[in-house]
């Protein structure tokens, strides 16, 4: 148990967030208002999901907002065309995919570095939807997209039961397969990685695909909850996916992945959202509140590093700092 | 040593690359973009960019260190609400202690978390963008601030649109810092400190520069360039609340990085981001003249971020990366 609790150290606070809004609100614990808040953080979770493989690769995807925008029109765009539904899907999965290619590409085979090659991309990508909506709205009506995201299979909602698929599949992934291991392994240290002769640009490339294919479903979600597609969808969702995997302890720097944790930084972000909405408090405490757990989030894990190491590694002894004064 | 026997090329082009592209592309403009370099338009281009270039130069110094500050934008935000307020109730003197103080307090705060909490900057300054939106959005809450329509003639109002001998104020300001950045880089014990300490943190600490004040000096000195853009923002568009500019951190830091600032650290270069502001708003300009939309303008400004990266990338194997020895030797 005192095991789980350290691999999973939100676990505590998520729990104590949850027992303050039961006692605070009426409303919390209704069941209606809980599903509100498991289904927003399953579509949270999805992208999370791939955006912890990135991460524990020790880099960004910074264009996973853009793309929510473009594959959200594509589909729409499709539906409008009067294509079937299943070749939609396909085409919002497919220009995630395309987008994920692309990055990894510029950045094994150009050598940009993620921040600066995901940031043109997302730049790129979002120009590229404004300029194919001409700033409208791609306005749908389409029961089958709406599926996806209000539809119950066996009483679960939809989100919920694609959520637990393919966070199920990435644990597999990260803690069952040689492909898992490799990822961690590029981003404990990607140099060792190479000379073992890992296929470090093959492995980075289908990561960032990954992240693109999330971004994709997210479009399709985002897209059948709202039934329109359009330049602005996603704006500053890359923020989001990247918080979601912080807050789960997926250390910044690579090497580690816990998709548990990124499950239940989907869950803590929504619930603090959604308790903060039942307390009817101004929107900007949202921002604000999110912002000073993802700071209290690393200072706690700064904390326990530096408790586990004694003085640290990045104390310099006493008499040097003296001596350059 | 290896170094002495190396072609200068690469160094060159660190240095004065980004700037023989901002001169190739004016010397096209007359084809291009004819009306581009009447005297209006040029004012107008010299104008919109000072508050980017202004911020730019803290950044310069943030990522020569090493680090990012992603929180520019929600500081620009904030220092520019706090400032309309001083000004409604004290007027130009308390608008700018206000806009100085604000930025100075913001990255304070930075600094705070990263040196004595022990996060890493990267979060805790997306973080604190969180914060200083959120904080920004809670003053506006019933509307946004806005300069009282009285006082669109008082010399506070005009700083942003004023001339001085056919150059716009706000650039003049601009030019400022960016001297002031030059000296404090390369003239300066603490601007070698920074290089050194973004070429090898290690190295830095065991010759005994501390990295705490590094921290300190770094986003304390993003705050202060961050207040005094606020005023030059502030002073052209009267008005500000939570959302203003969003995406800020990105313009900034894409310039920085676009002048040749190594994005590892180490090595930073002020005439380098001085011209890659300018690159990007001319680009800017000459689509715009040619009626390009703004959609496809961003797509246009993506593709010369990857192409100059990738020039980057090339050039390294030219001329290395900036190296701990360089760094510290008093020139550069």
């Amino acid at each position: 148990m005192i095991n789980a609790l350290k691999k999973v150290p939100l676990l505590v606070p998520l729990v104590l967030v949850m027992a303050i809004l039961a006692l605070s609100t009426d409303t919390f614990l209704s069941v209606g208002n809980l599903e509100n808040v498991l289904v927003a953080a399953a579509i949270l979770a999805i992208p999370g999901v791939a955006m912890t493989f990135c991460l524990a690769m020790g880099e960004f995807d910074l264009s996973i907002g853009s793309t929510v925008s473009l594959a959200g029109v594509a589909c729409c765009s499709a539906l409008i065309a009067g294509l079937p539904l299943a070749f939609s899907l396909l085409a919002a999965l497919g220009v995630g995919a395309f987008i994920g290619l692309a990055n990894g590409l510029v950045i094994t085979k150009l050598g940009v570095t993620p921040f600066i090659a995901t940031l043109a991309t997302m730049v790129i990508v979002r120009g590229a939807s404004l300029a194919y909506t001409d700033g409208h709205d791609q306005i749908v009506s389409s029961p089958g997209l709406k599926y996806l995201v209000a539809g119950r299979p066996l009483g679960i909602p939809m989100p919920i039961v694609l959520a637990v698929a393919v966070a199920a599949l990435a644990w597999w992934t990260i803690n069952r397969t040689r492909f898992g291991r490799w990822v961690c392994a590029i981003g404990s240290n990607r140099d060792a990685a190479r000379m073992s002769g890992l296929p470090v640009d093959r492995i980075r490339i289908a990561v960032y695909v990954l992240v693109g294919l999330s971004g994709g479903l997210w479009g399709l979600l985002i897209s059948g909850q709202l039934q329109k597609g359009n330049g602005q969808l996603g704006l500053g969702f890359e923020l989001d996916a990247i918080t979601v995997v912080v807050l789960g302890g997926t250390a910044l720097l690579g090497g580690r992945a816990s998709i548990i944790g990124t499950v239940l930084g989907a869950v803590m972000i929504e619930t603090i959202r959604n308790g903060l909405n039942l307390l009817n408090t101004p929107p900007a405490y949202q921002r604000i509140s999110v912002g000073l757990l993802l700071i209290a989030a690393l200072a706690l894990l700064a904390l326990r590093r530096r408790e586990r190491r004694g003085a640290g590694p990045n104390r310099v002894p006493a008499r040097v700092q003296e001596s350059a004064a | 040593m290896t170094t002495r026997t190396q072609i200068p090329l690469g160094r060159l082009w660190d240095t004065w690359g980004v700037t023989a592209l901002l001169v190739l592309l004016v010397l096209c403009t007359p084809v291009i973009a004819p009306g581009f370099l009447e005297i209006e338009n040029l004012q107008s281009v010299l104008r919109e960019s000072a508050y980017v270039g202004i911020v730019a130069v803290g950044m310069t110094f943030a990522i020569a260190s090493g680090a990012f500050d992603l929180s520019v934008g929600g500081q620009l935000a904030l220092t520019s609400v706090v400032t309309l307020m001083a000004f409604n109730g004290g007027g130009t003197a308390a608008a700018v202690a206000a806009a100085i103080t604000t930025g100075l307090l913001c990255g304070l705060v930075n600094a705070g978390l990263i040196t004595q909490l022990r996060v890493p900057p990267f979060v805790a300054t997306l973080g604190s963008l969180f914060v200083f939106r959120g904080i920004a959005y809670l003053l506006t809450q019933d509307g946004p601030r806005t300069l009282p329509y009285e006082q669109v003639d008082s010399p506070f109002a005009k700083l942003g649109s004023l001339n001085f001998a056919g150059l716009p104020v706000p650039f003049l300001i601009m030019a400022g810092v960016f001297a002031a950045g030059w000296v404090l880089m390369h003239r300066t014990a603490i601007g070698r400190r920074t290089l050194a300490y973004g070429s090898s943190p290690s190295a830095a600490r065991f010759c005994g520069i501390s990295d705490t004040r590094i921290r300190l000096f770094v986003f304390a000195l993003v705050g202060v360039t961050v207040g005094i853009a606020a005023l030059t923002y502030i002073t052209r568009v009267w008005t500000a609340d939570g959302s203003a500019q969003d995406g800020f951190e990105l313009k900034v830091i894409a310039a920085v990085v676009l002048g040749g600032t190594a994005l590892k650290g180490g090595k930073g270069t002020l005439i380098g981001t001085f011209s890659a502001v300018f690159l990007v708003s001319v680009l800017n300009e000459v689509l715009v003249s040619r009626g390009v939309e703004s959609a496809y303008q961003r797509i246009v400004l993506g593709c010369v971020l990857i192409v100059a990266l990738t020039i980057d990338g090339l050039r390294t194997r030219f001329a290395g990366p900036g190296s701990f020895r360089r760094a510290l030797r008093p020139t550069s």
